[in-house]
């Protein structure tokens, strides 16, 4: 067992390898100069010694494998760099919103999972019957209809016109924690719409495929109550393929909050990522990227090493 | 089979829906007397005095900082730190300082100027005006009171550049990293990405400002957002009001919309290569175009034309007579064309950024006029910083661009119209016009008002005739807030970005 986790444990460290030098060399082979785009902002002309005088201050002037070098050096300890905007260390920055986007989906799934599943079981009892028809109609409309146009829409009726929380924006926690809540809620009620339609069309297929199974019977024979047959025998095996569905959009939602994350002011790791590739802030691209596949990477080496607990034939194959 | 389910948890679910109209959220309304929520459109990328990292940062430059000069509301120039200046001789200005404390207690003084003109003009310096502090030819501090300042050359815009928010003056003993400034207002807290927080400066040299206790900034990147939040009244005031939106604006008794023609949108050439070298198939461009159409499409009718030099209708350089220069009258760009020896026609790439809507929807427009006179274009609109890249590099045709020039005054264009210039996004590639260049130096030398006046009206006549760039349209720019707010101002024309200045007045009820 050790030695496959031992395996498994240099294999993740290889992809996340592969990640930081892929990142490294896209992120400067795509055209824009930090250097230039930082002295022009605001549509002005930077004078052409400012910028190299600035690229050498960087240390953008350096050959690429050196400057690949110097990262990875730095990467090996511990050291992500600095913002090429403001000196700003790129760990501190990290550490500090990816809690945030972690907040955010963990919400979102949250709610989706407290609307979508009782009304993904309702619409399986109600099979071929009018409210399964509405709850399936409504799931395939909250999937069709993109992020933005949700949140846009929260915002004008819930804020604009109801009033009755801001119009997005953060306050931390510790501040203020019903502000903090208050805001939390929109953008997590927007990406709990499509990720809430996901888990209703699962947990009804499953529900559904579940009922026929024939424990389902014996336990309708036996007489055992309609309740108890739903709550003991029904859900709790149609779970299964939820949660690994679930499992796998918040992985994907991880680094795809963009949209939210920026419709609503919420100042995660997503919103922050775009920012610094706009601005090719290199340090800032790699180390939010490394991060997140990092993240993945330790998700799928901790997935494997269950199925190897879980399976013994996965060690030794 | 089927199972009946009972509807207890639905009527429960229903019942938790109709509760959600109490549940408001404490502090969804801005309401501290005293205390300004500034929705600004991005968070500034730093706060460093004297570079240039846009005009999110300028604003908030503009709280904390003061110059030797700066612009009064009418947007003229105003004393500031300097009571006065006066012109020794053709190359000398001298400015007279105040009584004004820095942020940390200190007076200013004749040293904290050159030592904030030093740091400008040091070799590892970003700041933008450090190319002219280092063409000066001397700083001389004869007292604590008095600044000289000798040029190699007669600069008649010096006050100008001493007006601007890249050269505040900073405390010379502000510690090392930290730039202690003389304005209404002290940086407080923030936090990086999300807020500022500014309070009132005690020390302030102007007796009874600021009137507000403080500014609480929030960065709001999405437009639709930030007058959402003005709207539900998160904050008291919001910049660059998106055009779309004005009319909700006026329309809602509880706030005012301040906008003024500002910004401009023009198109810059590749002058190293057919068919942009020659000043007849410019001119053809700047012919085909019908400027109320990209008024309406881009800028939702919030704009003017520009079929001039972008300098402003109510400045003293304004000249009415070039004010149909570039009239849309596709027979002459025909006409031109046909002159140029491309009767056929023309193919060419047009440059422009999809990251911007206004960028985007100006190129669209102005490829369907030029079409329509046979110059067809292919666009190419790839990421702001791509753009600018390739922008500076000149791997272009024609390209759209939208700024603000430096200042009302026309040596404020310079910087889009002087092609000996190193080669930049925001004029066009490689194309020298003699005469333009020497008429700028000649309006920058010339101290008599009505001789320099005569200069600048030669040289847009000269523009006009040879279009080293091609005005499109004017943007309005504007500004939004509660009826509560008052005492702050959208500056004139070029000046909407120096409106920052007028928080020292700003009241909120």
């Amino acid at each position: 067992m050790l030695a496959y986790a031992a395996r498994r444990l240099l294999v993740s460290l290889a992809l996340v390898w592969v990640v930081a030098t892929l990142v490294f060399m896209v992120i400067h082979i795509i055209p824009g100069d930090p250097a230039e785009l930082l002295l022009a902002q605001g549509g002005v002309a930077p004078d052409p010694w400012l910028v190299t005088d600035l690229r050498e201050k960087l240390g953008l002037d350096q050959p690429l494998m050196t400057q690949y070098w110097t990262y990875l050096g730095g990467l090996a300890q511990g050291n992500f760099g600095y913002s090429l905007l403001d000196d700003h260390s790129v760990a501190d920055e990290i550490v500090l919103r990816l809690p945030r986007t972690l907040e955010l989906v963990g919400a979102a799934a949250l709610i989706a999972l407290l609307v979508g599943l009782p009304l993904g079981v309702l619409a399986a009892l109600r099979a071929g019957e009018m409210l399964d028809r509405v709850l399936s109609s409504l799931a395939a409309l909250a999937l069709s209809v993109p992020v933005f146009v949700v949140g846009t829409l929260i915002i004008l009726v819930l804020a604009q016109n109801l009033r009755l929380i801001p119009a997005g924006g953060y306050v931390a926690l510790a501040k203020d924690p019903l502000r903090h809540l208050g805001l939390l809620l929109m953008p997590a009620i927007t990406i709990a719409v499509g990720l809430g339609a996901v888990v209703l069309r699962v947990t009804r297929a499953s529900v559904l495929e579940v009922l026929e199974r024939d424990h389902v019977r014996a336990a309708q024979a036996r007489g055992v109550s309609v309740a108890a047959i739903i709550r003991r025998h029904v859900v709790r095996n149609a779970l299964t393929p939820v949660v690994t569905v679930v499992a796998l959009h918040l992985g994907a939602l991880l680094g795809g909050t963009v949209l939210v994350e920026f419709v609503f002011n919420w100042p995660g790791v997503s919103g922050y990522l775009v920012r610094s590739v706009e601005s090719r802030d290199y340090p800032e691209v790699m180390g939010i990227v490394l991060v997140i596949s990092a993240l993945f990477v330790l998700l799928n080496f901790v997935v494997d090493l269950l199925y190897a607990v879980i399976d013994p034939r996965v060690r030794h194959g | 089979m089927t199972i009946s389910a009972t509807r207890r948890a639905l009527l429960g679910g229903a019942a938790a829906a109709a509760t959600l109209p109490f549940l408001r959220i404490p502090g969804a309304r801005a309401a501290t007397p005293g205390l300004l929520t500034f929705g600004l459109s991005s968070y500034p990328p730093s706060i460093q005095p004297w570079a240039n990292t846009g005009t999110a940062a300028a604003t908030v430059k503009l709280m904390i900082y003061r110059g030797l000069v700066s612009y009064a509301p009418d947007g003229s120039l105003r004393p500031e730190l300097a009571e006065s200046w006066t012109l020794e001789n053709p190359t000398t200005w001298v400015f007279k300082l105040r009584d004004a404390t820095f942020q940390n207690g200190d007076k200013v003084t004749s040293a904290d100027v050159k030592w904030s003109l030093d740091q400008i003009a040091a070799e590892r310096s970003t700041a933008y005006f450090r190319a002219q502090i280092q063409g000066l030819d001397r700083i001389e501090t004869p007292d604590d009171k008095t600044v000289r300042i000798v040029t190699k050359e007669p600069v008649v815009t010096l006050p100008i550049w001493m007006a601007s928010y890249h050269m505040p003056i900073i405390s010379r003993n502000s510690p090392r990293g930290q730039f202690i400034g003389a304005g209404p207002f002290i940086l407080k807290a923030q936090e990086r990405g999300v807020s500022l927080d500014l309070e009132a400066f005690s020390g302030y040299y102007k007796p009874g400002l600021p009137k507000l206790k403080g500014i609480r900034i929030n960065a709001y990147g999405d437009e639709n957002l930030r007058v959402a939040a003005l709207h539900s009244g998160d904050v008291d005031l919001i910049e660059y009001v998106p055009w779309q939106s004005m009319d909700g604006i006026i329309a809602n008794p509880g706030l005012k919309l301040d906008a003024v023609d500002g910004a401009f949108m023009f198109l810059v050439f590749n002058g190293t290569r057919p068919p942009f070298n020659d000043h007849r198939v410019r001119k053809a461009v700047a012919h085909a175009i019908k400027r109320e159409d990209l008024v309406k499409a881009a800028f939702f009718g919030r704009g003017s034309p520009l079929t001039q030099l972008p300098i402003p209708p109510g400045s003293t350089f304004y000249n009415a007579e070039y004010k149909d220069g570039w009239n849309y009258d596709p027979d002459l760009s025909k006409r031109l064309l046909a002159e140029a020896g491309f009767a056929n026609g023309v193919t060419a790439s047009m440059l422009s950024t999809a990251q911007y809507g206004m960028h985007k929807d100006t190129a669209e427009v102005v490829q369907q006029h030029l079409a329509a006179v046979g110059i067809n274009v292919e666009l190419n609109m790839p990421d702001w910083a791509t753009r600018v890249a390739i922008g500076n590099r000149g791997q272009y045709d024609i390209a759209v661009m939208g700024t603000a020039a430096d200042s009302n005054d026309p040596e404020g264009l310079a910087s889009l119209l002087d092609g000996t210039l190193s080669p930049s996004y925001v004029r066009s590639y490689g194309l020298k016009v003699d005469r333009i260049t020497e008429l700028l130096g000649k309006g920058r030398a010339e101290f008599d008002e009505t001789k320099r006046r005569a200069i600048y009206r030669e040289m847009e006549g000269v523009a006009i005739e040879q279009a080293p760039l091609v005005g499109l349209t004017w943007r309005s720019q504007g500004y939004a807030m509660r009826s509560a707010v008052t005492g702050f101002k959208n500056m004139p024309g070029a000046l909407t970005f120096y409106s920052g200045l007028t928080f020292e007045t700003t009241e909120v009820a």
